[in-house]
């Protein structure tokens, strides 16, 4: 098995919890700077571009950070990546879709890309303001689905892994004030071996 | 149980779901046009201020369009909507995701909202432009992705139809597209389903 990843991108989530699951797998670093995702090599594998991407044993192909989430939940039981109960699964749903889809992609996206937003340089300014405003929207609903809880399912699932890369960026590189609960998950998410692993295989601590 | 919707919206492949299951439930129009949905009333419900939202019969609030349709379906196995092999499911998932994720926010609120993108009036042509040009590189993509006849998925019809449905029903209506063949027979078979028809004429009253 094979994690296509780019250190400190979104895929970061998934080689967390590729780690936690103890399944055997191949970090392949894919140099997003160098747009090695566009070349004929990568988009033979993955024709969205993007990452993770994740390459089975038996050669397919699995896509979208949420979807590769859920399955590697599903595939390592023992590692206890699969909330118990249908209401604790949708609960780590729910907290990884928004995440991704929101935060990362319409907050995150105008604050790095804005040029992606808005044709016009002059614009940047106002389309990275709004970025923020959905970023800091973001961490109050996640702190809020983490009041009373250590992570967003109860225990420790494989929804905790989008909250804690939107988390990582939030702190490492936008250095935002995080929310208390989310402050103390991503204070529980960075004690973890894995996660410590992880971040030293990606250079990020 | 109740659905807050918005007619047109991307809630509609949740509301077909929810016909699909063909248990009662209750529905109630928030408007992102008149922008009800950014109203104190609205926000209390969802502070996303986004639809679909679902009130389930115990009083807790489920978003995400990808975590409502799995959780409906998951909760009412005897309508068939998802696979009970986690294989499948994550593929249900992954068609979820990037429908929901990428098609939809990428190349469809670009045309239908550009303002959301350029601050500058004169910007929105070009941005509805980029719009229309990524929505045709979607839809070829999944057109080459479709793997059943008419379905999505070789295992059968399932939620991840539902949200295609949404994106076929925008690219023929607004978006001015004509479809590829897999496409246009997996929108009419859409559009022959009685659960279809009903959760459209209720949006069309």
């Amino acid at each position: 098995m094979k994690l296509f990843y780019a250190p400190g991108a979104c895929s970061l989530g998934i080689h967390v919890l590729l780690e936690e699951s103890g399944a055997v797998f191949e970090p392949t670093l894919l140099n997003l700077r160098e747009g090695a995702q566009f070349k004929p090599e990568f988009t033979s594998i993955n024709a969205k571009s993007k990452v993770p991407t994740l390459m089975r044993d038996d050669g397919s192909v699995l896509t979208e950070f949420t979807a590769i989430a859920y399955w590697i939940a599903a595939k390592y039981p023992a590692a206890k990546l699969m909330p118990a109960t249908a209401e604790a699964q949708a609960a780590a749903l729910e907290a990884t879709d928004y995440a991704v889809a929101t935060i990362h992609m319409q907050g995150f996206s105008r604050m790095f890309r804005p040029a992606n937003f808005a044709p016009s340089e002059a614009d940047a300014e106002a389309v990275k303001a709004r970025g923020l405003e959905i970023y800091n929207k973001g961490l109050a609903w996640l702190d809020h689905a983490l009041e009373g809880r250590d992570y967003i399912a109860g225990d420790f699932s494989f929804g905790d892994a989008a909250p804690f890369y939107v988390t990582f960026w939030a702190a490492a590189r936008l250095k935002l004030e995080l929310p208390r609960n989310v402050a103390a998950h991503y204070a529980r998410m960075l004690a973890r071996p894995a996660v410590q692993r992880v971040m030293a295989r990606e250079g990020l601590s | 149980m109740k659905l807050f919707y918005s007619p047109g919206a991307c809630s509609i492949g949740i509301h077909v779901i929810l016909e699909e299951i063909g248990k009662p439930f209750e529905t109630q129009v928030v408007s992102t046009r008149d922008g009800s949905n950014r109203k104190p009333e609205y926000l209390a419900i969802n502070p996303k201020a986004k639809v679909p939202a679902l009130l389930r019969d115990d009083g807790t609030v489920l978003t995400e369009f990808p975590a409502i349709a799995w959780w409906l379906a998951k909760a009412n196995p005897m309508s068939n909507l998802i696979a009970v092999e986690f294989e499948t499911e994550a593929r249900t998932l992954e068609w979820m995701d990037y429908l929901c994720g990428t098609v939809h926010p990428q190349a469809f609120t670009r045309q239908f909202r550009p303002g959301n993108f350029a601050k500058d009036a004169e910007d929105e042509p070009r941005v509805i432009a980029q719009g229309k040009a990524l929505a045709e590189g979607y839809i070829a993509l999944i057109e080459s992705r479709i793997a059943g006849q008419p379905w999505l998925l070789s295992s059968g019809y399932s939620v991840a139809d539902c949200a295609m449905f949404f994106i076929t029903g925008w690219a023929t209506g607004r978006g001015g597209m004509t479809l590829p063949p897999k496409l246009a027979a997996h929108h009419a078979a859409m559009l022959a389903r009685p659960a279809v028809q009903r959760a459209l004429a209720r949006e069309a009253k």
